[in-house]
């Protein structure tokens, strides 16, 4: 292997993580889909759910009141909160690492000792961690396409992908955040913490909207919302709402571009 | 001679703490310029500016006729930096940690990056997390010296290498200057600054003291000197003589130390008959020593 670059470089060093985590995902994924069978005959699930007797179940499972179609299953078990929270943390992990991470294990000094902007550092390794995501994902799709082969289930590859799609989205928004804090701040355990506290408020606050009237308005600060309100499993990808998170994902590499080039950085 | 780096009023403030207070420096081409003060004085923060990792609160900085802020990628194409505690990728081997730079620099000579490694006895085909400190330290200076660089910035080069390597340092750092390298060496260890600078810049409390080659600088320094006469003299006669501190009367010797010239106190032992004197030459740990115990008064 030819490690021409810092993007490079990058992937390099993510690639014993990124295969565990592809096996993690993939049997997360897998095994969750082989109850399939016994949950589609359980319709009076639906019907549980179907009242308002139990509101804070739907914190966990969403405003879902179908467990038994291929889409509800899908969507309940997985999607609505297991695989985006592993493409979050996935992502929280290497985005923190990406500067605060090699500040703080003093490597950052070595690095700029070599002819590199640290414009150029940034961006190498906010794409890093976007192509790292992304092959995650890629991941998690093809487990869904296999889960659902082994169970017979009829669902669209395209659905599935726009859902996967969507969910590391997601992953790169909040591995955004902990980049550009590690990249402003330089202090990993921060970044880590502030993204993941960030990431649950999200989650709670997309989740408890609908049932909390005052709540309602301020959903759509919350980057859950965009991932799974319009329900791509079912309508397809609601551009708009990527598009919302691809604008976040920017503006947060143009941040850490803008923090990173102006501080000072801190000895190891 | 033209300056290779330039400092001028550099000062560098942490919140309130001063790291450095306007420093003035110039280290020419071809020097091998030592930068020495305790830990702390403010050495690693100097160098870090140099390198644009931090930046000054006043003052400028050049390296090479460029501003150390605007042209800093330049710069660092031009030199070869050493960090102190080094931070290298603990996963990777040597050789991979040095085919990476050669990808991020491009050019780099083979055949002398294999000298490197044979001269410093340098283990690059184990994981770097397996390696000692020393040889750890190895690899650092392998890759500040393999691009011949015109300019080699080392932050206390010799951290963790026996007394073998750093011999093998100082040889090699010698012929790196007689092709043509200008040399910046930061180090607390006297000895080094000595065996191996042309001149040197002392630092303390983030204040520069003195910059003076070090056979000047060696010239001023406090000498230890004994007289031995032929009969007891008093430490009264030599009392009061211009430099002369730290007398001791045994019998017929006479011991003290001597800072400048030794006109007066040899006119004063010339007043009895002189047997032998026993004089030391002045080194540079104790002008170091000298400057610190001054400063601390």
């Amino acid at each position: 292997m030819i490690l021409r670059n810092v993007f490079v470089k990058s992937l390099w060093d993510q690639k014993r993580s990124l295969a565990w985590w592809c096996l993690g995902i993939g049997l997360v994924i897998i095994v969750t889909m082989l109850f399939y069978p016994t949950m589609r005959e359980m319709t009076e699930l639906n019907e549980m759910f179907a009242t308002d007797e139990n509101p804070l179940m739907k914190v966990f499972v969403g405003n879902i009141t179908d467990f038994t179609s291929p889409e509800g299953f899908i969507n309940s078990q997985l999607l609505i909160f297991i695989v985006p929270l592993l493409y979050i943390v996935f992502a929280i992990g290497i985005g923190s690492g990406s500067i605060a991470g090699e500040e703080e294990n003093g490597t950052l000094d070595f690095l700029l000792a070599h002819p590199l902007t640290r414009e150029s550092v940034v961006v190498q390794k906010f794409l890093a961690m976007i192509i790292a995501a992304i092959s995650i994902g890629i991941f998690g799709w093809v487990s869904l396409i296999i889960g659902a082969a082994i169970v017979d289930m009829e669902i669209g590859y395209s659905r599935l992908a726009a859902a996967t799609f969507g969910g590391v989205l997601l992953g790169i928004t909040y591995g955004g955040i902990a980049f550009f804090l590690g990249a402003a701040l330089g202090k990993r355990s921060f970044s880590i913490g502030m993204a993941g506290a960030l990431g649950i408020g999200g989650y709670l606050l997309n989740s408890l909207g609908p049932m909390v009237g005052w709540l309602e308005p301020f959903r759509k600060i919350s980057p859950f919302y965009y991932y799974s309100n319009s329900d791509p499993l079912i309508n397809g990808l609601d551009w708009s709402h990527m598009v919302v998170l691809l604008v976040v994902i920017l503006l947060e590499g143009g941040v850490a571009v803008l923090t990173f080039r102006r501080r000072d950085l801190a000895v190891g | 001679m033209d300056s290779v780096i330039s400092i001028r009023n550099l000062t560098k403030n942490y919140g309130k703490y001063r790291a450095i207070e306007d420093i003035n420096l110039d280290v020419m081409r071809g020097e091998i310029f030592g930068y020495l003060g305790p830990n702390g004085a403010g050495k690693t923060t100097t160098i870090r500016t140099l390198l644009d990792f931090i930046r000054p609160t006043k003052g400028s900085v050049t390296v090479l006729d460029l501003d150390s802020r605007t042209d800093s990628r330049q710069i660092r194409k031009r030199i070869g930096y050493l960090p102190g505690d080094i931070g290298l990728y603990e996963k990777m081997t040597g050789r991979q940690l040095l085919k990476y730079i050669d990808g991020l620099r491009g050019g780099l000579d083979w055949h002398f990056v294999r000298q490197l490694t044979e001269r410093f006895e340098a283990n690059i085909d184990q994981p770097i997390r397996t390696l000692s400190r020393g040889n750890k330290q190895k690899i650092g200076l392998m890759q500040a010296f393999m691009h011949t660089p015109e300019l080699i910035i080392m932050d206390e080069p010799t951290n963790g290498l026996d007394p073998l390597m750093q011999q093998e340092f100082y040889r090699l750092v010698e012929e790196m200057n007689k092709k043509g390298a200008t040399i910046f060496i930061s180090s607390h260890i006297v000895p080094e600054i000595e065996r191996l600078c042309s001149k040197v810049g002392i630092i303390r409390k983030g204040k520069l003291v003195a910059v003076e080659e070090v056979e000047k600088l060696k010239e001023k320094a406090i000498r230890k000197i004994t007289f031995v006469f032929d009969e007891p003299v008093s430490k009264e006669e030599f009392e009061n003589l211009p430099g002369v501190r730290d007398i001791e009367v045994e019998g017929n010797a006479l011991k003290c130390t001597i800072k400048g010239t030794v006109d007066a106190l040899v006119k004063a032992a010339g007043m009895h008959k002189v047997i032998k004197i026993i004089s030391a030459d002045g080194n540079l740990e104790e002008i170091f020593l000298d400057f610190y115990a001054v400063g601390n008064k």
